[in-house]
């Protein structure tokens, strides 16, 4: 299980990146910051970098209106 | 290109005034000018150290000659009520994104308070080039007249409007060619106008020209909220316009030029690297934010009711990219390099008075597009650039028509309304011929048109008591507090936004406080004691733009990389000090980030004493419609039964097997409803009131705003 | 179009370019008015100065920059506000600005700098297409 934000439970699976999650939760706003277990995870590395089970994920939305 | 001249119409002055014009220092010019259009006064009025230290300026200067001009009973409508337009001391600065904006300040016909509405364009910056830091008007015209100042000659006059048109597309190209001499003249000229619909509705808004170079064309911006429009009208006003003469980098004197020049590069080069990669704000403006509220369930659709619908492709953002005109730089001040004020050129009229005109639609943006479009169940790019053309023009505000549309659809939807009662319009939701036919009625003043411009509070009354409306209904749907209609974003998972909302000064507009990502999203803001922190340092910070001359887009809408190791990244902390720098080098006065709040700090206490003084204010008036908290239906809540069913069992402990929807909906709303009133108690503490949501004494006085009649409002309440 | 050429293989680094350029605009030598720039390396040396590419022109909201007959980028200072777009938004970062200065400046081919180079390391050439940076 990978929890994101503290909130949302999503199931883990063997090899899942950042994007996969991403795609699965729908985040589709391009401007966000990623964290790992505490751990920054730079954009370029979104489509390699794996998630291990049990992960605390913080995906952080840099957004705040028109 | 040289100036063809049309035939100039006679200019019959009713009262003039001539003043040597004072250069800005420092970002002031130390004067502001007063204007009754009533009984002709003209003067210049000398800005204190009081007003600069404590007001600043901008939306700071326009509540302290407001409250100086009006009484306690003072309506809209009263020939005391002001209209005031500052920009502010970093306003007119030329090297930094964003730093053009005006503030109109005047007691709304909405809301009967004060509304602060934030506009580009060219105006705030060019009136202080002209000589002045502030324009106050006051009085009712007996005939429609334009007031002119003419920084050049130093020369303010008020004539009568003859042969002057009233809608904003005509009077802005009327009083350009009428008035320029040179092409430099038209550079530097810019008209505040409204319409005919402004002569109709209470949601009448002004209209700030600059002029486009490249197209060779005057652009309009819009102080969009609560009223102004109707105001300006109603003191027969048709235009106000402003000549400077050139501007440059150093028209506003600013006390360290390379320090502010320095900062502003920087930023030009942060949008060069990242705009394309982030929100192409270059490209489309704020139109990119309709796929995104739509992928997390906030753009409101079908009034409120829903956050998403499949259709919303169809006015997403790429398909604005591509009715925009692309390549021309689009700001709506000198150096704005974050452009967003992009226009779709050759645009053919097919409705209403102007059919098969060709014309330029300013936008439209994304609350234009939400409201308009979404929150109506239009889907249509041709119907929401219809309506955004026409609301600029006839001077109405999108945000308004669109949210108050919203209700009145719902309301058909519901037999409340019926093709008897809207004069034959058949307004269900996706009906954008009809809700076009409204639009040209509410202009006439005619029909059904004639209501609807009353604005969504009031028609509430007038369906309850017209039609045999169920209260209840009517209060839980139509999205509106202290009657102004809501901006376009869903708030019912965000309780720090509907609070954000019901708190905001003029009422439910969202440049205060934009926290629903923070709450709902990322989940900052878990305890009450985080979401009343950030609603006192959002809404101060935000404010803070508004005292300056600024614009809150650059601030957020692009990021430098290194913000993601910041700690906390959502304040944008590079740009923050980016401000601070800008404050002190163009005012000479050095300033810290926490200073920036306490001058926000200042004004917004003064503005919710303000409002208390004109009977709003109090806690009560910070209740919000059900809508805003929550499903007030029964499709609403199986429309998202499982996220709710959740809530009911984690956060409620009840077990929502065999239980009907109703007694769901029942308990979901009791719950929300307490949570609402446990904010409320959070943030007040934070900002340093009282339960009842009024500033104690004591908060006043630290924030040296403890004068004696703003001390007896408050004492009447404690 | 008309550009300024540079021949790192020549040049020695004297800067004898930053000390004429700015006398010639400014009437003065301070470098950091110069409109060419000389990065010393260990090897070989760099140049940065406009190759006159033109992206300038259409980020300019006054119409200030435009292009010569002979395909040069200039400034029309009367029309400039100071805003500074086209420093940040020059693809070279070679638009300059001064803290003296209201308007930022750039190269315009004026071939000062060529004339007194002691090692003839510069040059006025005319071209089809914008040169690399530094070339």
């Amino acid at each position: 299980m990978i929890r994101v934000n503290k909130r949302t439970e999503v199931a883990w699976e063997e090899g899942i990146t950042v994007t996969d999650l991403l795609e699965k939760l729908n985040y589709t706003y391009p401007h966000i910051i990623v964290k790992v277990n505490g751990e920054l995870v730079r954009r370029h590395a979104y489509d390699t970098f794996t998630i291990p089970d049990g992960a605390d994920v913080r995906v952080i939305h840099l957004i705040a209106g028109g | 290109m040289s100036i063809s001249k049309k035939a100039e119409t006679p200019r019959r002055v009713l009262a003039e005034f001539s003043y040597e014009r004072a250069a800005a220092e420092r970002g002031y010019t130390g004067q502001t000018l007063y204007v009754n259009v009533g009984d002709g006064t003209i003067e210049s009025r000398p800005v204190t150290e009081t007003m600069k230290e404590q007001f600043i300026g901008g939306r700071g200067f326009g509540l302290y000659r407001l409250w100086g001009g009006v009484e306690d009973d003072t309506r809209w409508d009263d020939p005391e009520n002001e209209i005031v337009i500052s920009s502010g001391p970093c306003g007119g600065i030329t090297q930094y994104p964003g730093s053009g904006k005006s503030i109109v300040v005047s007691i709304s016909p909405l809301t009967d308070i004060p509304v602060d509405s934030n506009v580009g364009g060219h105006f705030g910056p060019l009136l202080k080039f002209a000589g002045w830091d502030a324009l106050e008007i006051q009085g009712k015209a007996e005939r429609d007249v334009i007031v002119v100042i003419d920084g050049r000659s130093g020369r303010v006059t008020v004539e009568e409007a003859v042969e002057v048109p009233v809608d904003t597309h005509l009077v802005g190209h009327w009083l350009i060619d009428q008035m320029a001499e040179s092409d430099e003249d038209r550079y530097y000229m810019s008209v505040v106008a409204a319409g005919t619909g402004s002569e109709n509705s209470r949601f009448g808004c002004l209209n700030f020209s600059f002029y486009d170079r490249h197209r060779e064309a005057p652009r309009f911006k819009q102080a969009g909220r609560g009223g102004i429009g109707t105001v300006f009208r109603d003191k027969g006003i048709r235009a106000v316009v402003v000549k400077s003469g050139p501007v440059s980098g150093d028209s506003n004197q600013p006390a360290d030029r390379a320090r502010i020049s320095k900062v502003g590069s920087q930023l030009h080069r942060e949008i060069f690297e990242y705009d394309d990669e982030q929100n192409q704000m270059r490209k489309g403006g704020t139109t990119y934010l309709v796929s995104i509220m739509n992928d997390y369930d906030l753009l409101p659709v079908h009034n409120f009711r829903y956050g998403s619908h499949p259709e919303a492709k169809k006015i997403a953002g790429d398909v604005w990219q591509d009715l925009f005109t692309q390549g021309i730089p689009d700001g709506c001040w000198y150096g704005c390099t974050m452009a967003c004020s992009h226009a779709v050129d050759q645009y053919e009229v097919r409705t209403g008075p102007y059919q098969g005109e060709r014309v330029i639609v300013d936008g439209p943006e994304y609350e234009t597009i939400a409201g308009v479009g979404s929150c109506c169940g239009i889907f249509e790019p041709w119907a929401i650039l219809e309506i955004n053309f026409y609301c600029d023009t006839y001077g109405l505000d999108t945000i308004s028509f669109g949210t108050a549309m919203g209700f009145v659809m719902e309301c058909y939807e519901a037999g409340v309304l019926d093709q008897e009662k809207t004069g034959g319009l058949e307004l269900s939701f996706g009906n954008a011929e009809a809700a076009i036919e409204v639009l040209h009625q509410v202009a006439r003043g005619e029909g059904f048109g004639s209501i609807f411009g009353q604005g969504a509070h009031r028609m509430k009354d007038f369906f309850v008591e017209e039609f045999g409306a169920d209260r209840d209904f009517v209060e839980d749907i139509a999205m509106e507090n202290k009657g102004l209609e809501y901006s376009e974003y869903v708030t019912k998972e965000s309780l720090a936004q509907q609070g954000g909302y019901g708190m905001t000064n003029k009422g439910p507009q969202h440049d205060e406080a934009w926290l629903i990502f923070m709450d709902q999203i990322s989940n900052l803001l878990p305890t009450f004691e985080d979401k009343a922190e950030a609603l006192h340092y959002f809404p101060m910070f935000r404010t803070w733009f508004g005292l300056c001359g600024f614009c809150k887009l650059p601030w957020n809408d692009v990021v430098p990389p290194e913000n993601a190791e910041t700690d906390e990244p959502q304040k944008i902390p590079s740009h923050v000090q980016n401000y601070v720098e800008l404050f002190s080098g163009v005012t000479g006065r050095e300033v810290t980030e926490d200073d920036l709040i306490e001058q926000s700090e200042t004004v917004y206490n003064f503005q919710r004493v303000f409002n208390i003084r004109l009977g709003k204010g109090l806690r009560e008036h910070d209740a919000v419609p059900y809508r805003s908290m929550g499903p007030v239906t029964v499709e609403e809540y199986e429309s998202r039964a499982e996220r709710y069913d959740k809530q009911l069992r984690e956060d409620l402990s009840v077990d929502p097997q065999g239980m009907g929807t109703q007694e769901k909906l029942a308990a979901l709303r009791a719950h929300r409803e307490q949570q609402y009133e446990k904010l409320l108690d959070a943030v007040y503490e934070r900002r340093g009131w009282t339960p009842r949501g009024v500033p104690t004494p004591k908060k006043l006085e630290s924030l040296g705003i403890d004068f004696p009649e703003v001390i007896a409002i408050v004492e009447r309440f404690l | 179009m008309r550009v300024l050429s540079y021949a790192a293989g020549r040049c020695v680094a004297c800067r004898t370019c930053e000390e004429v350029c700015p006398e010639t605009f400014f009437d003065e030598t301070s470098q950091d008015k110069s409109r060419i720039r000389i990065h010393e390396g260990r090897e070989t040396h760099r140049a940065e100065f406009c190759n006159q590419c033109g992206e300038c022109i259409d980020v300019c909201p006054t119409k200030a920059l435009a292009r010569s007959r002979r395909g040069v980028v200039r400034l029309e200072d009367p029309l400039c506000v100071g805003c500074l777009s086209c420093v940040g938004f020059c693809p070279y970062a070679v638009m300059f600005w001064h803290s003296d200065e209201v308007v930022p400046f750039k190269c315009i081919a004026c071939g000062a700098c060529a004339r007194e180079c002691p090692e003839e390391a510069l040059e006025i050439v005319d071209v089809e297409e914008p040169l690399p940076l530094g070339a």
